[in-house]
């Protein structure tokens, strides 16, 4: 398949402190891929690189098999970590602007994209007086406008609201289905299990996992308990480590445990509505690598 | 390759839309008018109403003429309190080999005493001079009507008058006005995209030499729409007082127009090229002004030693401003215009001008690139040199 995006072997440090360290990988046309890991990994500096903002001390990117970054600029889409639109632009103006620069200014589409996010009536606001979440959809509007074959994604779901997650989420999947290319880089990394197919973990400027998540989730085996309960959980044979969080816990079990001991174990002191025997969560997985 | 021009007219557009701009580009002239029509017009206003009646109390007794003539002191002093006449004077017994002459009036001194010495003096010197014809008369008392003339190399003379140096007078002032107002919108220009962070989704369409290059020129534009409009009020307001006479007599040479406008727009681009590298630079604007200071002074130096500049256009220093490209177009234009200049001379500095904006553009660009995410830091000198290669 023809690949999009090709990084290989790229560093770059900035005043002499190494924020990525060779790093390689490709992603797939047409693919969902994450590039998580938690803050300060070096994600952003690699899409700053990817959109030739800042360019790597060693190593190669291409982009729709090009290494020239003008010729691709154009048909990459980006939302960037830190939001920025001018506050004193109306939500139109500004998305004609932003396109006008993509060299596919379309008013039409961004008026489309404006109804399908529930912001058409919003659209000769300024920018200023509408509220984070708002400016955050006005964003994703910019980032896709253009119909673009890359799209870049950096944090995607920070400060929105359940119903707002919903609607980017279905948006981000629907896009992946018109064959666009996506990268969602995020530290959340349970939001991204279900969305890709492919993940690239990062950690202090390294990678550290590489692969499609299903193929990674069976590589540390089927040793977790998703529990729903009321009750008390003491201590229990077998489990390894357990993340509670009220009602809900996530048990890691040691290498041999017997499952079903495990179920007796709990039932004793607590009535249980769910107990799945899965995969730990990417959270878990990537907790378990660093600390290896 | 057109990004940089969608760039440009945005910039202009948004900019100059703001209050701020608007506000200062037709509040500044109103207030300054404020602060110096009002007075003068006030004055002026008090001396028009005012008839000036001059008497004289003469004690040589060889005066007369059409003012009135008080045999004493006390009668004069007495018409003065009761304002029948506004001045008189006192021609003492020895004026002969004093020349002393005591004006009394009912007032201060006030913006009219020339006017009044004049009325006097020609009372005097009528009175003097009588018996002598009326030209001689006018004569002694306007005694030059100055033209000067100057030999260039070939010994052919040319015709001086003052327009040249008040062009270049005038070129100073509105290039300097214009590096001012323009470097101002271009730092705040880039240093707020930095901030709200506009820049990153620009730079993920755009390179960060056309991203420079519309800035450049779209703020640029700004700056010039504001001096263009001060400009143009200035001259509305010129040309319907008394100061239209003089803008009459001065001639404006075609070629000297041109160079001008020609030094105009490169020294601009020089100036305005290197504010956007400083506003890529700088973490706020209050720091980056601090920086852009340094070279608006650079700029105005030829200003300061001008009287070197033009008596001596051969020495070192003369030269080093003449190509140097932020203060050869000041220099140039006022050598230009007072016509000490060769023509090979013009040609270089031009040329070293244009290189000038293209290297300096290259250099902003890398510093651009180089430091331009790294908020909330200012990279320290050995950093810029380091991206500089």
């Amino acid at each position: 398949m023809e690949k999009t995006v090709e990084v290989s072997h790229v560093s770059k440090s900035f005043n002499s402190q190494s924020v990525v360290k060779d790093i390689s990988f490709d992603i797939a046309q047409g693919e969902i891929f994450g590039l998580i890991g938690p803050n300060g990994a070096g994600k952003t500096t690699i899409i700053r690189m990817l959109l030739d903002i800042i360019r790597p001390d060693s190593g190669e990117i291409k982009i729709l098999s090009s290494g020239q970054p003008e010729e691709t600029k154009d048909m990459i889409g980006y939302l960037p970590e830190e939001r920025g639109l001018y506050r004193r632009l109306t939500v139109i103006d500004s998305l004609v602007y932003l396109g006008a620069l993509k060299n596919k200014q379309s008013k039409t589409k961004a008026l489309e994209l404006l109804e399908r996010m529930e912001m058409l009536q919003h659209k000769d606001k300024k920018l200023s007086e509408l509220s984070k979440g708002m400016q955050q959809k006005i964003q994703l509007i910019a980032a896709i406008c253009h119909d673009p074959q890359l799209i870049i994604l950096d944090e995607p779901f920070s400060g929105l609201d359940p119903v707002n997650m919903k609607l980017v989420k279905e948006m981000i999947l629907e896009l992946g289905k018109e064959g666009k290319t996506i990268l969602i880089s995020t530290h959340m990394m349970d939001q991204v299990e279900r969305m890709c197919g492919r993940i690239f973990m990062m950690h202090r400027g390294g990678g550290v996992l590489y692969g499609s998540v299903t193929e990674i989730k069976s590589r540390f085996g089927k040793n977790t308990v998703f529990l729903e309960f009321e009750g008390e959980l003491k201590n229990i044979p077998g489990v390894k480590k357990s993340n509670i969080s009220g009602n809900y816990a996530e048990l890691i079990l040691e290498d041999r445990a017997d499952t079903q001991e495990v179920l007796k174990a709990i039932a004793r002191d607590a009535r249980i509505s769910r107990f799945e025997v899965s995969s730990p969560s990417l959270n878990e997985i990537f907790i378990k690598v660093v600390e290896e | 390759m057109t990004k940089w021009i969608t760039i440009a007219k945005h910039e202009f557009a948004y900019n100059v839309l703001r209050k701020e701009f608007l506000f200062v580009t037709f509040g500044l002239p109103l207030f300054m008018l404020l602060i110096i029509g009002l007075p003068v017009l006030l004055t002026a206003s008090s001396i028009g109403n005012q008839d000036i009646t001059i008497g004289y109390v003469d004690k040589t007794g060889n005066f007369e003429g059409n003012f009135t003539n008080y045999p004493g002191e006390d009668l004069a002093k007495k018409d003065l309190i009761d304002g029948k006449i506004t001045h008189f004077f006192v021609i003492p017994a020895d004026y002969g080999t004093t020349g002393k002459i005591e004006i009394f009036s009912a007032k201060k001194l006030s913006m009219s005493t020339r006017a009044i010495e004049g009325e006097i003096k020609g009372f005097l010197l009528d009175n003097l001079l009588k018996g002598d014809n009326k030209e001689k008369v006018e004569r002694v008392k306007n005694p030059i009507k100055s033209e000067y003339f100057t030999l260039n190399e070939n010994g052919e003379s040319g015709k001086d008058d003052l327009s040249g140096l008040l062009i270049s007078i005038a070129f100073a002032f509105f290039f300097m006005l214009s590096i001012f107002t323009s470097s101002n919108f271009l730092l705040q220009g880039v240093v707020e995209e930095k901030e709200n962070r506009v820049m990153e989704i620009l730079l993920s369409s755009v390179s960060h030499r056309e991203l420079l290059t519309g800035k450049v020129f779209g703020l640029g534009a700004v700056g010039l729409t504001q001096v263009f409009i001060w400009q143009s009020l200035g001259i509305a307001i010129l040309s319907s007082g008394p100061v239209a006479l003089l803008l009459k007599s001065i001639s404006i040479s075609i070629p000297l127009l041109i160079f001008a406008s020609g030094y105009f727009i490169l020294g601009y681009l020089v100036f305005a090229c290197i504010m956007a590298g400083i506003g890529a630079v700088a973490t706020t604007s209050r720091e980056g002004q601090q920086i852009a200071g340094i070279f608006t002074m650079i700029g105005a130096m030829p200003l300061i030693i001008s009287q070197l500049i033009l008596s001596k256009p051969d020495s070192i220093i003369s030269m080093i401003f003449s190509y140097f490209p932020l203060t050869s177009p000041i220099t140039m234009i006022m050598r230009i215009s007072t016509g000490n200049v060769k023509y090979y001379e013009v040609v270089m500095s031009l040329i070293i001008l244009t290189v000038s904006i293209l290297v300096i553009i290259e250099l902003s660009v890398k510093i651009f690139r180089a430091s331009l995410l790294m908020y909330g830091k200012k990279p320290t000198i050995s950093e810029l040199i380091k991206y500089v290669r």
